[in-house]
């Protein structure tokens, strides 16, 4: 036996194994569940965060189950906590205890997702008691009495929270001879500095920066606001005040800073903010923020594959002021769904994971601010770095609570208006607010937004379908009694039916009625957070708002097609390029064939973490390959994903696609290998050379795959998804945002089903369109051998 | 009896074993391979390895080294333990995602291969009336964005009590898959009708016929299947994401996602690390797989 032999033996059992392995583990444990029923009440609660806060919550409930036997707790860790827990609440089954953010208190609130704790609370023998324990700015934001935050019923008990803050880098401050502000600095002065530091002659790891500034939402508003204006006139979300002097005045400094003076590390790239981190971690920033106490248990090193920041002293230093002094808040806490089944039994639990025990070991962890007063003015808070971690609580007199408008489109055209102006350089402030305030005005504008609907009748729409099925029903057996079938054909018929029926069930349960359901949402308006009973009825006020009013649908379809048109035709002719090649007797081909595969193996994740990497402008391998050719055309070669993206983010992602030629290639040399030889020595007979027969026999004869290839390509192009939404999540602007990704975005980050489900409805058309045009125009093309007509 | 000895087909027809492979595709000829085979081939090659090498580099970096900049390509201690870290209990936890996986996609390739020759056959050697109609029907179905109906099917599953088991990931593989069934269609339609006929004529009946002398013939096909299959399924997230609960019930993929965390991934060598090892069955199934379907099953077609 060759050597190859006794690998694929060894594999085979190998395999075997591990499949034997498998179902013995999974079976062991299916017949663990299904053992005696277990009597204890289940609560279900649902958490994000890393391995060491995961590890926190496992042992407080471990805690709580063993002091309350007739408790059985699921604890559930979601990466994507945002899509999971939308999806469980449009199901009706939500976790009884959940995270929940600050910042969706007034739309979960609002949808009557969350239990008033009031009543709990007043339960208790020390209920008030306990209540001013917590710090009470936090308790305020998780009231909200339907209007604004601050006042009204109890939705969550404030588990951790973080003020902002800037880490800075004593030495280097040291070095430019400026005193660290413990005490305070204003913008003005933070301009300042930032120049001064950054003018310090670079040593072996390159310049130094004065500062990275971030600039998400919360953070802006909080700039903002130290000048003197904010996003809203208070509450009142009709009145934006974003293009007020203040307001630019803010907003032009972050754009000199970044731009004009160089003086603040400008984030380009998709992993901008890790970028920023890491800079400060190897101590070529001086200062970074606003920022939460997150970055601490990075900095202060968790293990020896991380072992923090030790080549020099770092520290914080409170946010800077301008005309006001002003520290955004951010606070997650523990609430309850309101169709919890065990209300004061999950209450009780409630209380037990914000009690001390969990603060303290969290506060130890670095990772947040304790909510409870007494913890977080002890030495589990304030014990290690940074030295002035009383900062931290220093800044909570000055603390407010975000207050960001329900709708959760505001977020995403804040990220995209604003940052023409401080992420790309493109616009000046004063215009970036403008065309803010303009979108944001269509927007409200817009009747889906302006009026009020009736409730979706599903009573009639049920009798309509019913109604509808038996009539389609009665068409098709009339129409079929049009044809007198022999006895044979009508065996022939009989058995194609039996051979075809797995797939008819499946499209009838799997995918017709859930498509018909679809439809009927994108006739309503819902949020899909409440049952399908809450969904209002629009009538074609999608449809309209979609030819209407809505700016991104334009440049959607725009992108999607540009990607189609590149990455189909280009990426057929190079599998097919790539099998020919295949096909060839060179020697380890079958290797050559593996390599070019492994891509198509790489998960989506993985995928797009490596290519971020790989398209970074300054240190990305594409560009340092494409940096000399570029400068002998006298450029330099494109940002990809960030100030190019307008231009070159969709080639980029087109490229990543290529990288990927391996399945195409698979079944193209399939093909190849099945065109019989005797077609080519017929050919060259005939005195064909090799291009001619390329073209004569090659083609003609996998002409059917090429048309399937064809088909699934454009498909494929047009629900491009995965990648984008890791990648650069449609921006920067709209340059990559594909279709798909807008889909998903109006469905689970602006909360628009039916009008997601309208979306999906078009973009279902515009692809069978597509598809018969292409099959219309394969009858000239295609070569079939033995196909029934 | 066995139909492959029949005069009839084999006048017609020779089904090559893999003792004396018929010579197929372009290379007819005994020509040395040019060079520049070679040069795009090495070139290609390095351009599909470059990213993957970087991976394998990163899992055994330092957190802080990866994110080094400028990069290095190698690291400067290589930290072995980056892989046990990340396949441990608190992480991976290999030892419960690996059977789940195995087990989910093992019985998704049966059903796949099962259900879609089978539909793929019916569509492309029968005629019966409405039968373009559905295949339209079908294809089109490959269209529909899969967030259209993922919500009202999550509702339907949860009305079976389906939730939280590995069902709603199996079940739907075993009701063929629009792709799969295309591709069978057109593969069983390239097979001329004679030979089905001389079955026939030899006294098989029709699902004998599928079994013994179609499925056989489709080993390319029925292999792509299986690959596509088990790649899909083994790396599929969102399904799990929606359908599976409980941390004993996660698949790799889903493990996978947990090393982002709240502010992005966290420890960007532990991913790769886990990344490399989720990716090796695939890659060892290819390297294995790939020989059977693209050398040795070959037919000589031609009508007399």
């Amino acid at each position: 036996m060759t050597i190859a032999k006794v690998i694929r033996w060894l594999l085979a059992w190998a395999a075997a194994l591990v499949l034997l392995w498998s179902f013995f583990v999974v079976g062991l444990r299916l017949w663990r569940t299904h053992a005696p029923g277990d009597h204890r009440t289940q609560l279900v609660i649902m958490q994000w965060g890393d391995a060491s806060e995961e590890e926190i919550v496992r042992n407080l409930v471990a805690q709580y189950e063993a002091e309350h036997p007739d408790i059985k707790i699921l604890r559930i860790h979601a990466a994507d906590f945002d899509s999971k827990l939308k999806t469980m609440l449009a199901a009706g089954t939500p976790p009884d205890l959940f995270y929940m953010s600050y910042e969706y208190v007034p739309e979960f609130a609002g949808l009557h997702l969350l239990a008033n704790l009031d009543p709990y609370i007043a339960a208790l023998p020390d209920g008030q008691q306990w209540l001013n324990t917590f710090y009470p700015v936090l308790l305020e934001a998780f009231r909200y009495d339907g209007h604004e935050t601050g006042k009204g019923p109890l939705y969550g008990i404030p588990k951790d929270f973080t003020t902002m803050i800037f880490y800075v880098n004593c030495d280097l401050f040291k070095q430019a001879g400026i005193p660290v502000p413990y005490n305070g600095w204003t913008w003005d002065e933070f301009e300042a500095d930032c120049k001064k530091i950054s003018a310090l002659p670079p040593d072996a790891g390159g310049r130094d920066y004065g500062a990275v500034l971030n600039t998400w939402t919360g953070v802006l508003e909080n700039i903002i606001q130290c000048y003197g204006g904010d996003f809203f006139n208070g509450a009142d979300f009709s009145k934006m005040t974003i293009d007020s002097p203040d307001a630019v005045a803010a907003l032009s400094m972050i754009q000199r800073t970044r731009f004009v003076d160089n003086s603040v590390y400008h984030n380009s790239g998709p992993a901008a903010s890790n970028n920023g981190i890491q800079l400060f971690y190897t101590g070529k920033v001086a200062a970074i923020g606003p920022v939460g106490r997150w970055e601490t248990p990075h900095f202060r090193g968790t293990g020896p594959g991380d072992p923090g920041i030790t080549q020099f002293h770092w520290d914080i230093v409170p946010m800077p002021h301008e005309k006001r002094t002003v520290s955004d808040i951010a606070v997650v806490s523990w609430s309850m769904s309101a169709s919890a089944k065990h209300p004061r039994e999950a209450f009780d639990l409630l209380h037990f994971l914000t009690g001390k025990e969990g603060q303290q070991t969290m506060a130890r962890l670095g990772l947040a601010i304790p909510s409870i007063k007494a913890i977080a003015t002890s030495d589990a808070f304030l014990s290690g770095k940074p030295d002035h971690s009383q900062l931290f609580l220093d800044a909570i007199k000055d603390g407010k609570i975000s207050q960001v408008p329900a709708e959760r489109e505001f977020g995403q055209y804040l990220t995209d208006e604003i940052g023409r102006c401080i992420d790309l350089n493109q616009i000046s402030a004063a215009d970036a607010a403008r065309t803010l305030k303009d979108r944001w005005q269509t927007e409200m504008a817009s009747p889906l937004n302006s009026e009020e609907f009736p409730l979706m009748n599903w009573r009639v729409v049920g009798a309509i379908a019913a109604v509808g099925i038996v009539c389609g029903a009665a068409i098709i057996w009339l129409l079929s009694r049009r044809q007198k079938l022999g006895t044979l054909d009508r065996k022939t018929e009989r058995a194609g039916w039996l051979f075809v029926s797995p797939w008819v069930i499946g499209f009838i349960v799997l995918t017709l009625g859930p498509m018909v359901v679809s439809l009927l949402l994108s006739m309503t308006k819902w949020t899909a957070m409440s049952p399908m009973t809450a969904a209002q009825f629009v009538g074609a006020g999608n449809y309209q708002h979609l030819a209407e009013f809505d700016r991104d649908i334009g440049p959607s379809l725009r992108v999607t097609g540009y990607y189609a048109l590149l990455a189909v035709p280009l990426g057929q002719i190079a599998a097919l390029a790539v099998a020919m090649l295949m096909n060839t007797k060179a020697r380890g081909i079958t290797m050559f064939r593996t390599i070019y595969y492994i891509p198509t193996l790489v998960g989506g994740v993985t995928m797009a973490t490596i290519w971020v990497w790989l398209l970074n402008p300054n240190y990305g391998l594409i560009n340092r390959m494409l940096a000399p050719m570029a400068h002998w055309f006298g450029t330099t070669p494109p940002d990809w994903l960030q100030t190019d993206a307008q231009r070159w983010a969709v080639p980029a992602l087109v490229m990543m696609s290529l990288w990927t030629v391996g399945g195409g290639m698979l079944t193209y040399l399939a093909a190849l290998k099945n065109v019989p030889v005797s077609l080519y020595e017929a050919a060259r007979i005939d005195g064909a050379g090799d291009i001619s027969q390329f073209f004569t026999v090659t083609l003609p004869m996998i002409s059917p795959l090429i048309f399937f290839n064809l088909i699934m390509a454009i498909i494929g192009s047009f629900q491009v998804f995965a990648q984008v939404y890791v990648m650069t999540d449609g921006g920067p602007g709209n340059a990559t945002l594909f279709y798909v990704l807008y889909l998903y975005r109006q469905a689970f980050e602006f909360h628009n089903m039916g009008y997601a489900s309208a979306m999906a409805w078009i973009l279902f058309v515009l692809v069978l369109l597509l598809t018969a045009f292409v099959i219309r125009g394969s009858r000239k093309w295609v070569y079939y051998e033995g196909l029934k007509a | 009896m066995s139909i492959a000895n029949s005069d009839i087909t084999d006048r017609s027809y020779s089904l090559q074993s893999a003792s004396q492979p018929r010579r197929m595709g372009k290379k007819s000829t005994g020509n040395p391979t040019h060079w520049i085979t070679y040069a795009l081939l090495i070139g290609g090659a390095i351009a599909m390895l470059v990213p993957f090498v970087s991976m394998i580099a990163s899992s055994l970096k330092t957190d802080p080294e990866i994110q080094q900049v400028p990069p290095t390509i190698l690291p400067r201690t290589i930290q072995w333990h980056n892989y046990p870290d990340a396949l441990g209990q608190d992480k991976m936890d290999l030892g419960q995602t690996l059977p789940n996986t195995v087990v989910i996609t093992f019985f998704c390739v049966l059903g796949q291969v099962i259900s879609s020759s089978l539909v793929g056959f019916g569509f492309a050697r029968f005629r019966f009336r409405g039968r373009n109609a559905l295949f339209l029907i079908m294809l089109s179905t490959m269209m529909l964005p899969a967030q259209v109906t993922m919500i009202p099917l999550f509702v339907l599953f949860r009305r079976l009590g389906w939730i939280d088991t590995f069902l709603p990931l199996i079940v739907p593989s075993w009701l063929a898959g629009p792709f799969f069934v295309f591709m069978f269609r057109q593969f069983f339609a390239a097979i001329p009708e004679e030979l089905m006929e001389a079955a026939r004529i030899d006294g098989a009946g029709t699902l004998r016929i599928f079994w013994q002398i179609m499925m056989p013939l489709c080993g390319p096909v029925i292999a792509i299947t299986a690959i596509y299959t088990f790649m899909n399924t083994w790396n599929d997230f969102l399904n799990p994401l929606i359908y599976l609960n409980s941390p004993e019930n996660r698949t790799l993929a889903l493990a996978l996602a947990s090393f982002n965390g709240q502010y992005g991934v966290s420890h960007v060598n532990q991913l790769m690390a886990a990344s490399f090892v989720t990716m090796i069955p695939c890659l060892l199934l290819f390297a294995a797989a790939q020989r059977y379907f693209v050398e040795n099953i070959a037919m000589t077609g031609g009508k007399s």
